[in-house]
């Protein structure tokens, strides 16, 4: 599957075509998605950390569909840097290891959204959902970020 | 224009901008007013965005002057050297300028501590700017440098930039980790923001604008850090930099953000004390625009940065 991915004819597009709209324009969208998406995360982890408290939980209900925006960019055009050398990253470690982390990430935000929909933002188990939140988006980010130096 | 010739342009700008800031400054103590001390502050955070581009423009002067048999490379490398501890240093006094503005937005009065430890870092930076203005003075004016203070010839790794280098090029984990950082940085930076200038244009409109005004540090934070990093690179591998246009791009947008930096902590109008009084703030036209450069600016900053590679020829 992962060799028959990189015989399809947009793979080959996005690993051959010298034109900056391919292959530098996904990476670079895929770069404005991880800012979205970890940006915006992170503030909410903020917010619920204890800064700007005074704010009700509420208003911070934008955050979700930022969130789906830098989400959605990011799966498509990770997907298309993934089927451009799917036989590289399908088999190695350090991508496999990224790809669980940013799931852990995802995963926090589906507690946290619980928790902001209920407005309920204090107690220890917000505080550790923010603190694993903003843990792993960090691993996860470190880990995408240093792929392009382990895959060499 | 060159940019060895936008160098000679703006590099009084550090050294006369600090005088004029600390001027305001201790004026502003002498006379106990705090608006000639805010004043000093504003100036000194846009003396430190200046200061960004007056050393980037340094690098490429160095580069271009190189291969130049006339040119003392020890003279120019002390210069560069000297010139480093001050853009560090006056980037320092720019931080806490701006942290003591915040503070002073956000409380309604000026902290001592804050603005003393800005016109103290101030007077630092002015006296080792003024030492690499004036090495970089004697760099092309035989005659105002001493015969005997000739730089004296030596290893190129008793400079203090090709030690950054050496460690930028050869240290297998020095370079990864900065991009680490410098990832993680513009995330915090841009969600901060884009929560700050989503505010102003709209968005939770029921909440004070005080309170979303209290993330700001945060995003000062991830900038401060990405200035660093990214200035690692730099002085790492000048030559990926200084031959590529869209670094210069990114130094311009990087300057209007900085710009929106200040432009959300110094100006009163989009931004009453925390008594709640703006909890129904409405942005005007302006405000709005500015919010909308800022946006643009930090996604042109990312463009520009991500593209280094694919539009020019780093890496």
């Amino acid at each position: 599957v992962l060799s028959w991915l990189e015989t399809t004819q947009l793979a080959v597009w996005l690993g051959e075509s010298p034109s900056v709209w391919a292959f530098p324009t996904i990476l670079t969208l895929h770069t404005m998605g991880l800012a979205l998406l970890v940006g915006a995360s992170w503030v909410l982890d903020l917010r619920l950390l204890g800064i700007s408290r005074t704010v009700p939980l509420s208003a911070f209900r934008w955050i979700f569909p930022v969130v789906t925006v830098g989400l959605v960019v990011n799966v498509v055009t990770g997907v298309l840097l993934f089927i451009k050398n799917a036989t590289v990253w399908g088999t190695s470690l350090p991508f496999l290891v990224k790809m669980s982390l940013v799931a852990a990430s995802v995963a926090t935000l589906v507690p946290i959204r619980a928790h902001v929909l209920r407005g309920d933002a204090t107690g220890s188990r917000v505080r550790f959902w923010a603190i694993a939140s903003i843990l792993a988006w960090s691993a996860a980010v470190t880990a995408g970020r240093l792929l392009a130096y382990l895959m060499v | 224009m060159n940019l060895a010739h936008l160098h000679l342009v703006m590099n009084h700008v550090p050294t006369v901008g600090s005088v004029a800031a600390l001027g305001l400054l201790l004026l502003g103590f002498v006379r106990r007013n705090d608006h000639l001390k805010h004043a000093g502050l504003e100036l000194l955070f846009v003396i430190a965005v200046l200061t960004l581009p007056v050393y980037v423009s340094g690098v490429a002067a160095h580069r271009e002057l190189e291969d130049r048999s006339e040119i003392s490379d020890d003279a120019v490398r002390v210069h560069h050297d000297a010139a480093l501890i001050g853009f560090t240093v006056t980037e320092l006094a720019g931080f806490v300028a701006w942290v003591a503005l915040w503070q002073s937005r956000r409380r309604g009065r000026q902290a001592p501590g804050l603005v003393a430890a800005a016109t103290v870092l101030l007077v630092v930076a002015l006296a080792v700017m003024g030492r690499a203005a004036n090495l970089g003075g004697g760099i092309r004016h035989p005659e105002i440098v001493a015969a005997d203070a000739a730089a004296p010839a030596g290893e190129p790794d008793r400079f203090m930039t090709s030690a950054i280098s050496e460690i930028a090029v050869n240290s297998r984990w020095a370079w990864p980790a900065a991009e680490a950082v410098h990832f993680l940085g513009f995330s915090l930076s841009i969600g901060v923001l884009l929560a700050v200038n989503l505010r102003i244009l709209g968005a939770m409109r029921q909440i004070p604008f005080a309170d979303v005004h209290r993330l700001l540090p945060w995003g000062m934070l991830g900038f401060g850090a990405n200035l660093i990093t990214g200035m690692f690179f730099f002085v790492g591998q000048p030559g990926q930099y200084t031959e590529n246009p869209p670094f210069y791009w990114k130094i311009v947008f990087l300057m209007i953000a900085g710009a929106n930096f200040l432009y959300l902590t110094v100006f009163g109008k989009p931004w009453r004390q925390a008594d709640g009084s703006d909890a129904r703030f409405d942005a005007g036209a302006a405000d709005k625009a500015m919010a909308i450069a800022s946006i643009a600016a930090w996604l042109a900053v990312l463009y520009a940065g991500r593209m280094l590679p694919f539009l020019g020829n780093a890496f």
